[in-house]
């Protein structure tokens, strides 16, 4: 038998391997979140810079195809995400109220050129990536951190590129930093 | 033996301990911050209604407006600061933190996000006005989920009642409708967490 | 008291018995990710997984993923039971040691 130290020292490593098996699923599924968003976020740069006219229909289509991808993410792999049933609605609420606060900013309240567009949506969802990373790992927080720096670099000192610049760096940084969660 | 009686004997007494001090730091935080959520803005808004002279100044001119925007991040910084010395004084007097820096960094980066929005918009006061009230809401009813409130239907009228003030309240007027619906806030909110 | 599970027991077992447990029902891990979670050499970890097994805690299954091998281990209900039984043994050495 052993005494209640040892008892303690035994759950409290049960405690720690448990934390390490929800912190490693949920990297597994952002980072697949993240490559998705990646390549959309690559195309539609690729589409505004080659085809400004259709950039408008490009990111409608990358929203949705976005959040619907999360969305089934979620839907079709209940048994290996670490939360609840039942988070697909919740999920779908936030993301609503995402867009909604964002339209407000960029189209109610403010009127953004198509160049601060470009850059605000990026920041404000890498915000969130970046909070979100305070809380369940730090790997989230250099990769938001990262792509807000060299968007905001790309806002202020890259010229016509600003859309290719941002296919790179937002669509790219998101794919490597996705691949990069999984090594974690 | 007595080691580990000892031991968990500490353990208990500590779980004991940490709760209600926990729950007292939870109000200490949401009061202040309430504090500087409402009577803050509530206070500046006040002032330039009854000092119209300098409230059509403040309204009209960019320049002016531009003096007031410093006025209102140095009203914010020192708040800020004043509450990182509460926590650090609470912190050096129970050696419980009443921040992490967690929060601190989360704050952080909102505050810089906000600032970064307000210099690609090229906010009005007015815009600005709305935008950090709805922006400030947001956060707060994302931040009071965290803490077992939910603030959303609160959250959503303050929202809707910015929305309709931005568009039907033209001119100067909207800064004691905006003083009233802080300050109605400030009030629902607190009965809201007693309650709670 | 209950007794200590002494397969359980041993603490590198434990920890893929925890790691196991805190999936859902039908979810397993792989080999390589087992061992990044347990800090584990392979085989080291082979072994235990291996007493798991022969236990009935444990299935283990091995497919191919192009041209390689992969093994994935889940714990079964026998398992998952001895597993809140241990644990619940730890709380009351914890807990009857205090009165």
């Amino acid at each position: 038998m052993i005494d209640s130290r040892q008892a303690s020292a035994a759950l409290a490593d049960i405690d720690d391997i448990v934390q390490r098996v929800k912190q490693s699923q949920l990297y597994e599924l952002a980072s697949l979140a993240a490559v998705w968003w990646g390549v959309l976020v690559f195309a539609a740069n690729l589409v505004t810079w080659l085809w400004p006219i259709y950039a408008v229909y490009a990111w409608v289509a990358v929203d949705v195809l976005g959040v619907g991808g999360l969305i089934a993410l979620r839907v079709f792999d209940p048994k290996s995400h670490p939360f609840g049933a039942g988070v697909g609605i919740r999920l779908f609420l936030i993301f609503a109220l995402f867009f909604a606060f964002g339209y407000l900013v960029t189209n109610v309240v403010g009127h953004f050129g198509p160049r601060q567009l470009g850059t605000f949506w990026p920041i404000y969802f890498m915000l969130f990536y970046t909070l979100a990373g305070l809380w369940f790992g730090y790997a989230f927080v250099a990769i938001g951190l990262g792509i807000t720096a060299l968007t905001l670099f790309g806002f202020f000192y890259i010229g016509e590129a600003f859309p290719l610049w941002m296919a790179f760096v937002n669509g790219g940084g998101l794919i490597l930093g996705g691949l990069w969660m999984r090594r974690i | 033996m007595t080691d580990s009686k000892r031991a968990s004997d500490a353990l208990n007494e500590r779980e004991k301990t940490i709760r209600p001090v926990r729950r007292s730091q939870i109000y200490l935080v949401s009061g202040l911050v309430l504090l500087l959520w409402a009577v803050l803005p509530f206070a500046d808004d006040a002032l330039i209604w009854f000092w119209p002279r300098y409230g059509a100044y403040y309204w009209n001119s960019w320049f002016v407006a531009n003096d007031g925007l410093y006025f209102w991040f140095a009203l914010y910084v020192v708040s800020a600061l004043g509450l990182v010395a509460l926590g650090a004084c609470h912190l050096s007097r129970n050696s419980i933190r009443l921040f992490d820096r967690r929060t601190l960094l989360a704050l952080l980066l909102i505050a810089a996000f906000g600032l970064v929005c307000c210099h690609f918009g090229r906010f009005s006061p007015r815009q600005q006005t709305v935008f950090w009230q709805v922006y400030i809401t947001l956060v707060y009813l994302t931040a009071g989920l965290r803490f077992g409130y939910d603030f959303a239907p609160l959250g959503a009228a303050i929202i809707a009642l910015t929305l309709i003030g931005y568009f039907t309240i033209p001119g100067v007027p909207l800064l004691p409708w905006m003083a009233a619906v802080n300050g109605g806030a400030l009030i629902v909110g607190g009965f809201w967490m007693r309650r709670g | 008291m209950a007794e200590l599970d002494d397969i359980i027991h041993q603490p590198l077992r434990l920890k893929i018995m925890a790691a196991l447990n805190a999936l859902p029902a039908t979810a397993g891990l792989e080999f390589s990710r087992l061992k990044k979670l347990t800090g584990a050499t392979d085989g080291n970890l082979g072994a235990h997984i291996e007493t798991l097994a022969k236990a009935g805690y444990v299935s283990v299954e091995k497919a191919f993923v192009g041209k390689k091998p992969q093994t994935t281990v889940t714990a079964t209900a026998a398992g998952r039971g001895a597993f809140a039984r241990h644990v619940a043994t730890l709380q009351e050495i914890i807990a009857g040691k205090q009165g």
